[in-house]
């Protein structure tokens, strides 16, 4: 959120007198923050700009039941968390992880992290990033949810508890089997690379 | 024991390099669409209305039944200690099986 000078209470309040102008004023404003979000926890085949939309009309809804206890902001963040965990759950099935699909560079950073033998070059962040999705992809909708807020965007148990609405025991015990089961995906890859 | 497992932590620190550099601002005409749908969806259904004052309406009616029985609490533990007050149920039952 660039604007700095931006009037969120003045806003919110016109929005509460259903002013459409601040009501689209408050849309842009907010949009990096629920856009981050949403790109962070987008499940495949669901476009960014409808599940965006989703969490803007869901704001909407419920202005009238925020009572300023927490930055307005946050209060946001924790719509968009909860909308698209709500979206990662109604998959049906979760996408099936092949060697096949995998790109080269991709197939190049998981054959590297398996080795062990090197680091994966910095070059390779954005395929790293590819194959990261596409492993948590495997997991259960709250751990990838925990796993992702926690090791790739680095936030603390107590922010993600604030976010997800779990408390902070809950944050650690999926964080958890979350890391197992990556653990257990790790060595079955590499059995299928060897075989 | 079995060493620390390195390999999530090392392709987690390589997918935190990647600089997202997609742009975040809204896309033209967003914010007008969402501000419009928003709106048009009009006033919140009865029964959302109905759930918002509903709790309140439950609050305000314990309240009362409070207030009235602690207004009248003399005239209650009058009438319940009062030996004239002698018709309990069985008495009730009785005087029916007499008239039939």
């Amino acid at each position: 959120m660039a604007d700095e000078t931006f009037d969120l209470a003045g806003c919110l309040e016109r929005v509460r007198r259903r002013d459409q102008a601040a009501a689209r004023e408050l849309v842009e404003h907010l949009h990096p923050l629920v856009i981050r979000i949403v790109r962070a926890h987008l499940p495949r085949r669901v476009q960014e700009e409808d599940l965006s939309q989703e969490v803007f009309l869901k704001m909407f809804t419920r202005i009238e039941q925020y009572k300023g206890s927490v930055p307005f902001t946050h209060w946001v963040s924790r719509i968009a968390v909860t909308t698209c965990i709500d979206q990662l759950r109604a998959q049906k099935r979760r996408p099936e992880f092949r060697w096949a699909d995998l790109s080269e560079n991709e197939a190049g950073v998981l054959d590297s992290v398996l080795t062990n033998e090197r680091d994966v070059a910095p070059d390779d962040a954005l395929a790293a990033r590819e194959l990261v999705h596409k492993l948590l992809d495997q997991l259960k909708p709250e751990d990838r949810l925990v796993i992702q807020l926690l090791e790739l965007e680095q936030k603390s148990v107590a922010e993600v508890s604030q976010l997800t609405g779990w408390n902070q025991a809950l944050v650690k015990v999926r964080a958890f089997r979350a890391r197992r089961k990556l653990k257990k995906f790790f060595e079955e890859l590499k059995r299928k690379e060897k075989s | 024991m079995n060493p620390p497992d390195s390999r999530w932590p090392r392709l987690a620190a390589a997918a935190r390099q990647a600089r997202d550099e997609r742009d975040t601002a809204a896309p033209y005409g967003f914010a007008t669409r969402v501000a419009a749908r928003a709106f048009a969806a009009g006033e919140p259904p009865f029964s959302a209305l109905l759930a918002r004052f509903s709790w309140r309406a439950l609050g305000v009616a314990a309240l009362l039944t409070l207030v009235a029985v602690a207004a009248n609490y003399s005239a209650i533990s009058a009438l319940s200690s009062s030996p004239d007050e002698d018709s309990g149920p069985g008495e009730i039952v009785n005087e029916i099986v007499d008239l039939s």
